[in-house]
C-alpha cells in the first residue's frame, strides 16, 4: 500500500480543530508559568536558607524526573488525597509546575547578567524593594529571556502533546481516533507531525521577530 | 490516605527490570544519536547551500515536533517500509532519532566555537598533525562539547519514558503496570520518580566530573557588591 497523499489533506482540518485544543492549553500553561516562575524567582531572591534549601530540591525533581512521570503523578496520585481533577486541569497543573522551574531558572542566570550599578542607583534613589522590582530589575529580566521564553513555549506545545496519554482529546488522541478507524496510521500521524511543525515554526519565526524588536528597545 | 511502601514488595524486580531497561535503552540510542549527530554536523558544515538546507530541514524537524508524535510516526512508519521490529528497537530507534538533532546542533556549535588557525598554529610550531590533533584542536572541542552533551542526554532519558505509550517496558511501563496491579499511585509513583531522579543524579555527577577532566570554566558565582545581590542573586552568601 502506498503514501494516500489525499488522505493525508482529508484529515489535516480535522487535525487543525484538535490542535487549537493544545494551542489553547499552552497558551495557558506559558501565562501561568511566567507568573508563578517570577514569583517563584522573588522567593528564591529573598534567601530563606530553609526555604531555598525546599526549592533547591524541588528544583532538583523537576530537572531529575520524566514529564510524563510528573504528569502521572498529578493525574493519579492527587485524587488518591482528595483532589478530583479534570485531565486538563491536572494535565496543566503539571506542565505549569515543570516549566515554571525552568523558567525561574533561566530568571537566575538572566539576573545575573543585569548591571550592579542599576541596583545601586535604585538602592540609593531610596525605592522600595517593591519599585525595584517592578520597574528595575524585571523590566530587563523580561527583556533579557524572550529567547528563552520563547524557546520554552515551543517545549509547552510538544508537552501538550503527553496530555493525550491522560486522555485530554488535543492532536495525537484526535490522530488515534482517526487512525483506528481508518487503519491508515502512518498518514495519520504524518499529518499530526506537520501540525506541530508549523505551530512552532510559527512561534520560533514569531519569536525571531520580537526579539529583533526588544533588541532594537534595549539600545 | 497513609503511605504504605510494603504494598510494593513484590513488584521491586518489575521496577528495577524496567530501570535496567530504561539505562540500555538510553545507552543505546545515546551511542546511536551521537554517531549520527556527528554525521549530521560534519555534512551541514561542508559547503554549499543545499546540504546546508537538508542538515538544517533535518535538525528543525526533529526538534519542533513532540517526541510522543515522532515515536508514533516510526512506529508505523518502519512496518510502513516493510520492516518490522520488537517494540523496544523501535522506540530506541526513535530516540536515537530525536537524539540525533540535537546533539549534531551541539557538534557544530562545538566546531564552529573552535578558533580559526589553531591547527596551522601548531602545525607552524612543529607538531606533527596528529599531535596538533589531540593536544590543541580535540581538547578545546571536548571543553565545548560535554557539558551541553551530558545535559542532552539526560533530557533523553527523561524522554524515554514516553516509550511507554509503544508498550516499551521500561520503567514508566512497569510503573503503570504496578499502579494497575495495586492501585496504590503514591506509592508507585513515589517510587520510580525516586529511581529516575537517581539515574538523572548519576549521570549529573557523571558530567560533573567530566567537565572537571576536560575543564570547563566554571564561573558560577561572579563577585558582586552585597546590595546588589539581594536582587540579582538568588544564592546566600557565604559566610568568609
Amino acid at each position: 500500500m502506498g503514501f494516500k497523499l489525499d488522505y493525508l489533506f482529508s484529515i489535516l482540518p480535522s487535525l487543525m480543530n484538535a490542535a487549537l485544543v493544545n494551542i489553547r492549553l499552552a497558551a495557558i500553561i506559558m501565562l501561568l508559568s511566567v507568573v508563578l516562575g517570577t514569583a517563584f524567582t522573588i522567593v528564591r531572591s529573598l534567601k530563606i536558607t530553609a526555604v531555598n534549601m525546599i526549592i533547591a530540591v524541588i528544583i532538583s525533581f523537576v530537572r531529575g524526573t520524566p514529564l510524563l512521570i510528573q504528569i502521572f503523578i498529578v493525574y493519579y496520585v492527587l485524587p488518591a488525597i482528595g483532589l478530583d481533577l479534570s485531565p486538563e486541569v491536572a494535565g496543566v497543573s503539571a506542565i505549569v509546575f515543570n516549566s515554571m522551574v525552568f523558567v525561574s531558572e533561566s530568571m537566575r542566570g538572566g539576573l545575573a547578567t543585569i548591571e550592579t550599578g542599576q541596583i545601586e542607583a535604585a538602592t540609593a534613589l531610596g525605592l522600595p524593594p517593591r519599585a525595584i522590582w517592578l520597574k528595575v530589575v524585571l523590566p530587563q529580566l523580561f527583556r533579557r529571556i524572550v529567547p528563552v521564553l520563547i524557546n520554552e513555549a515551543t517545549i509547552v506545545v510538544k508537552g501538550t502533546a503527553l496530555l493525550s496519554v491522560i486522555t485530554v482529546v488535543d492532536v495525537l488522541r484526535t490522530a488515534q481516533q482517526i487512525a483506528s478507524a481508518n487503519y491508515r496510521p502512518f498518514e495519520t500521524m504524518i499529518g499530526s507531525a506537520l501540525v506541530f511543525l508549523v505551530i512552532n515554526l510559527v512561534i520560533s519565526l514569531s519569536g525571531r521577530m520580537t526579539e529583533a524588536r526588544f533588541a532594537t528597545a534595549r539600545i | 490516605m497513609h503511605f504504605d511502601p510494603t504494598v510494593l514488595a513484590d513488584y521491586w524486580p518489575l521496577l528495577l527490570q524496567g530501570a535496567w531497561l530504561t539505562i540500555q535503552v538510553s545507552v543505546a540510542a545515546m551511542a546511536i544519536g551521537y554517531a549520527a549527530g556527528i554525521v549530521v554536523a560534519l555534512i551541514a558544515l561542508m559547503p554549499g547551500w543545499p546540504l546546508r538546507l537538508v542538515t538544517a530541514s533535518y535538525v528543525e524537524t526533529l526538534r519542533n515536533i513532540p517526541f510522543i508524535i515522532l515515536l508514533f510516526v516510526v512506529y508505523y512508519g518502519l512496518p510502513f517500509a516493510g520492516i518490522r521490529l520488537p517494540a523496544t528497537l523501535v522506540g530506541t530507534v526513535a530516540l536515537a532519532l530525536f537524539a540525533s538533532a540535537y546533539y549534531a546542533e551541539i557538534v557544530r556549535a562545538a566546531i564552529l566555537a573552535l578558533p580559526r588557525g589553531q591547527f596551522e598554529s601548531a602545525r607552524a610550531i612543529g607538531m606533527s598533525p596528529a599531535s596538533a590533533m589531540w593536544h590543541v584542536v580535540a581538547p578545546q572541542i571536548l571543553r565545548a562539547l560535554v557539558p551541553p552533551s551530558t545535559n542532552m542526554t539526560l533530557t533523553m532519558m527523561k524522554e524515554s519514558a514516553v516509550l511507554s505509550s509503544i508498550t516499551v517496558p521500561e520503567l514508566t511501563y512497569q510503573s503503570l503496570v504496578v499502579q494497575g496491579n495495586t492501585f496504590a499511585p503514591f506509592e508507585v509513583f513515589a517510587a520510580v520518580a525516586s529511581i529516575y531522579w537517581l539515574i538523572a543524579s548519576v549521570i549529573a555527577e557523571a558530567s560533573r566530573r567530566l567537565e572537571r577532566r576536560v575543564g570547563t570554566a566554571q564561573a558560577e558565582s561572579v563577585s558582586r557588591n552585597p546590595i546588589a545581590e539581594r536582587y540579582l542573586s538568588l544564592v546566600a552568601r557565604r559566610a568568609s
